[in-house]
């Protein structure tokens, strides 16, 4: 026998996850070679490459004199590869919360409650930095 | 040296440790964070953002397959989620925040990264695998999540039944294993694999699989945490992602025809190296013993 009847809350986990790894992936890498090979983007490559031994907080000031406290240094800068090729890795980052998403409509009420709580908890880690600043600043 | 020296030198780097790392049975993540930190002059900070990154995009692209085949099951990592989702998202604040507030925060990460890697490498060494572990008792918590499954062996020709049991002691490990791996950018494989194959009692390819489903999750939540502070930047991200995509490819070609011990013995050595390393240049960078490279 080598049926075996996969769990319709596993399945529908892997078909989201597969689509949207698909996307995110091309839309990570395509962007970011072209981004690395034409040397041009939002942070100039030489710029990056002087200032990446600096904290995070440090490259932002020295490279572009921002402090970056959420999303808005790439999602303002689209027209840039290298910003675009963040939005695949946004999308790569929200694949599994699709996912759970996509299991909890198959789930039991059992299952759809603790799905959403993760759901709950995914949330919460994408939007707390737009409304809190727990940095050491 | 021109600027496209390091992107290449990583990228070569990375395809590198994409071959040994199926070979070896030493994932790529654990290996390419402290070796990166160690040989590489990017800041820990992007060290650890390319890291999550890279062990997020292995792990999305083999869940799917293994979750299809009955390996990966969500009804076991949803309840491990809940608690691993909230430490993960606090190792990666609490690991970019000794970063930003202590003008020695680089090197503190860096000696705390050693630190764990000679964990791990205990880990790594002591630690047995059970194919197909008996379950003779399923606690009542994991009896009433249902925490079971079957997949087909093609080895054995016939469909594996299985579950698993004591979630509530598993609980804790996850917990502190999804903060490392947020604080240090590591893919947990290391570690999740025997919390569930020889705590939990899930067999073998189950606890691999369902290991991977638990490390989307959990560096998807932490990646959050660097988007939001800026420690992803693509010119470190993409090399590293296709140069270990692309060799992994090639080192499961070769893993299949042989996965000689000393190879692994050799990884094993590699990540002592390295963090000695590490913690010899944290030492250094606070002024405790004299710089040498």
């Amino acid at each position: 026998m080598r049926e075996v009847k996969v769990d319709p809350m596993n399945t529908a986990f892997a078909r989201t996850m597969e689509i949207l790894t698909y996307i995110g992936l091309i839309l990570m890498i395509v962007p970011g070679l072209i981004y690395i090979l034409t040397g041009t983007g939002y942070v100039d490559t030489v710029k990056a490459v002087e200032n990446w031994g600096k904290s995070a907080s440090e490259f932002w000031k020295s490279t572009k004199g921002i402090e970056v406290h959420g999303y808005s240094w790439f999602l303002n800068n689209l027209s840039y590869f290298d910003c675009l090729s963040i939005i695949g890795i946004v999308i790569l980052a929200v694949t599994p919360l699709f996912s759970m998403i996509a299991s909890m409509v198959k789930a039991d009420t059992k299952y759809k409650i603790i799905l959403l709580i993760a759901v709950i908890e995914f949330v919460v880690a994408i939007v707390r930095p737009l409304f809190m600043h727990v940095t050491g600043h | 040296m021109d600027w496209w020296f390091w992107p290449l030198s990583l990228f070569v780097f990375t395809l590198i440790i994409g071959v040994i790392a199926p070979i070896s049975g030493v994932g790529g993540g654990v290996l390419f964070v402290p070796l990166t930190t160690a040989f590489f002059p990017f800041h820990p900070d992007f060290i650890r953002g390319a890291g999550l990154i890279m062990a997020l995009t292995s792990a999305l692209s083999s869940t799917p397959q293994f979750t299809k085949k009955g390996l990966a099951n969500i009804r076991i990592i949803a309840p491990i989620v809940i608690v691993s989702i909230v430490t993960s998202i606090l190792g990666g604040l609490v690991g970019l925040w000794i970063t930003s507030a202590f003008p020695e925060g680089k090197y503190y990460i860096t000696i705390m990264l050693g630190v764990v890697l000679f964990v791990i490498f205990a880990v790594m060494l002591t630690s047995k695998r059970v194919e197909f572990p008996e379950v003779r008792e399923v606690d009542s918590l994991s009896e009433k999540l249902g925490l079971k499954g079957a997949w087909y062996e093609p080895t054995l020709d016939r469909v594996v039944e299985y579950r698993v049991t004591n979630m509530k002691i598993a609980l804790p490990a996850f917990a502190g294993v999804g903060f490392i791996a947020g604080m240090f950018g590591l893919g947990a494989g290391w570690a999740n694999v025997p919390v569930l194959n020889l705590i939990m009692g899930a067999p073998i390819k189950v606890a691999t699989s369902t290991s991977m489903m638990i490390i989307t999750v959990n560096d998807a939540a932490a990646a959050w945490v660097y988007l939001s502070r800026g420690a992803i930047l693509p010119i470190i991200v993409i090399p590293s992602v296709v140069g270990i995509t692309i060799g992994a490819r090639i080192g499961a070609k070769l893993a299949v025809r042989a996965r000689p011990r000393i190879v692994r013995y050799i990884v094993l050595g590699v990540m002592l190296l390295a963090a000695v390393l590490d913690i010899y240049k944290g030492l250094a960078g606070l002024g405790y013993v004299p710089k040498v490279f």
